[in-house]
């Protein structure tokens, strides 16, 4: 049994946690910063740096105290070191080094994308490649085929806001405060989704995807609307991301052949997103895994199940190796 | 009494191992001024190779003490970041040290007020007033922040002589020789002294001055832009 304490910090979440095999999760503690960065509207990376600093070890230590374990059992050390917030990423990474040094374990640094794709295996132990995975967040937008372990090819992606961005920019808008996503989330559940028809941008052009245009037109509709109602324009919007994201997803999955599909991020806790994936998937005969909220947003489950794989396949990271805030995934 | 000391607060990444008969290592690396510091990069390996080299082990550390600047934020989180979980694992207590003291404690010896400056970019520097007292030196002032003429100033106000050390105080050598009773110490005191880490934690270590980890910071002095513009506004 390898046993990885695995580590998280490339936005506004200090997480750890610690995974055994890769596949079964001993503990997972996120402290979300979400309440410092409120007032400015987003994460401030400035801030997200500093408080990292403060929360680090104590969430390294109650993530060791709830998986039951202590330093002296845990065989690698792992964290997040791209993509992300440089200052952030920072943080993160020299306290894995540092345990890592003075334990005499293997450091292995994780690239946060590929940590996404590994939260659907923590879901489902069972589960192999090859998967098609749907990667929604504030920071990031996109389709990854899963061939192997380590094998990932980027189907497609956004060509200018990721997906959470277009929620938080639509919510701030509509003066619903951040983060948007679950602000909307709420909101549209008591809306019409076909209240006002969006267009939907991209749609049958390729396995990229675009939303600066669905905010312009929320915007637009809003302003020659005065008096439309909020949650259905709340519905609408939202309504509108769900089908580009689920019709890419699905039909990617046909056209190459893929028997599962599977989200993760942020915008993976949006509740209309995860009930149409399972419907999609369920009326075409596709395998959906739709993980645990806690296992779609940022965590660092998800980051020492990719660090035991990674592990395997490739050893430990050199400590001299650094950060990189725009890592590609492959 | 094994100790390990680390220093980051300007480009170069110290660390220095030290018992209580003197230095056993000590390293210190740098970069060419072109190039953008590499803390995070240099760091670990810096204190592998230094315990290596001593022939070591970092599980027989007593205690590891951190300089806690002011100085580059990344340096700083690097630095009190390494030297938080490396006594996390280890289980001993973390020594922080300003390190700004820790550039004006080797110069104890002068007859001058001491004047550390370190770099803070956008044409600023963080400095304080150290005056001489036997067996160390006593702080005068805050740590403050402010432009070069700013430091000017304040060098200006008081009339004795001074002595100025730390990269920021080299960068601006020239303006600075213009004030009058003011001396700058060479390139040989312009990073926070590793030695100075040792022999300052290392006495407190011995007095049993521990600080909870918690507490242990880096000294920013400056806070973010977007904090600085959201109280400007809701003034
Ligand atoms: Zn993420």
């Amino acid at each position: 049994m390898t046993r990885v304490l695995g580590i998280e910090t490339s936005c506004d979440e200090t997480a750890a946690a610690v995974v055994d095999d890769g596949r079964v999760t001993r503990s997972s503690v996120v402290a979300s910063q979400a309440d410092l960065h409120a007032r400015y509207g987003g994460v401030v990376p400035e801030i997200a740096s500093r408080a990292h600093v403060e929360l680090i070890d104590d969430v390294v230590e109650q993530a060791l105290v709830e998986a039951g374990t202590d330093l002296r059992s845990v065989d690698a050390v792992a964290a997040v070191h791209g993509p992300g917030l440089a200052g952030a990423l920072i943080v993160g990474v020299s306290a894995a080094k540092a345990l890592a040094l003075a334990t005499d374990r293997p450091y292995v640094a994780v690239n946060h994308h590929e940590a996404h794709l590994y939260a659907a295996l923590l879901e489902d132990p069972a589960l192999e490649p090859p998967l098609l995975t749907l990667v929604v967040s504030g920071g990031h937008t996109l389709l990854v085929a899963m061939h192997d372990h380590g094998r990932f090819s980027v189907v497609g992606r956004t060509v200018d806001d990721a997906a959470g961005e277009a929620f938080d920019k639509v919510a701030r808008f509509l003066g619903l405060g951040y983060p948007g996503g679950p602000a909307i989330d709420r909101l549209a559940a008591r809306g019409d989704p076909e209240a006002v028809p969006f267009t939907r941008p991209m749609l049958d052009d390729g396995d990229d995807f675009s939303f600066s245009g669905l905010k312009t037109a929320v915007v637009r509709h809003v302003r020659a609307n005065p008096d439309a109602d909020v949650a259905d324009v709340a519905a609408s919007f939202q309504a509108a991301v769900v089908d580009v994201l689920v019709t890419k997803l699905v039909r990617v999955a046909e056209r190459e052949g893929f028997g599962t599909v599977v989200i993760g991020g942020g915008v993976a806790a949006n509740s209309a997103l995860r009930a149409r994936v399972l419907d999609e998937a369920a009326r075409r005969g596709l395998r959906a895994v739709v993980p645990a909220l806690g296992l779609c947003t940022d965590n660092a489950a998800m980051v020492a199940a990719a660090a035991w794989w990674r592990l395997r396949r490739d050893g430990p990271t050199p400590l001299d190796a650094g950060v990189d805030p725009s890592l590609p995934l492959a | 009494m094994l100790l390990l000391g680390i220093d980051t607060a300007t480009r170069r990444v110290g660390v220095v191992l030290a018992s209580e008969h003197g230095l056993l290592a000590r390293l210190e690396l740098g970069g060419p001024p072109s190039t953008p510091p590499r803390h995070a990069e240099q760091l670990a390996p810096a204190i592998r190779h230094v315990t290596e080299c001593a022939g070591v082990r970092l599980a027989h550390l007593s205690a590891v003490a951190v300089g806690t600047g002011p100085g580059m934020f990344t340096g700083l989180r690097v630095g009190v970041t390494t030297a938080k979980a490396l006594a996390h694992a280890l289980r001993v207590p973390v020594i922080p040290v300003p390190s700004l003291d820790l550039l004006a404690y080797p110069l104890r010896h002068s007859r001058a007020l001491v004047v550390p400056a370190i770099d803070a970019r956008r044409n600023e520097c963080y400095f304080a007033f150290y005056r001489p007292v036997p067996g160390g030196v006593q702080r005068e002032s805050d740590y403050l922040l402010g432009s070069i003429d700013d430091l000017v100033g304040e060098l200006d106000a008081r009339g004795e002589e001074k002595l100025l050390c730390g990269d920021a105080a080299l960068a601006a050598a020239e303006s600075l020789k213009e004030v009058d009773r003011v001396e700058i110490a060479g390139p040989a005191h312009a990073a926070p002294s590793l030695s100075a880490l040792a022999e300052l934690a290392l006495a407190r270590y011995e007095r049993e001055e521990f600080t909870s980890p918690g507490e242990v910071l880096p000294i920013y002095l400056r806070k973010s832009d977007a904090e600085i513009a959201w109280e400007r506004r809701s003034a």
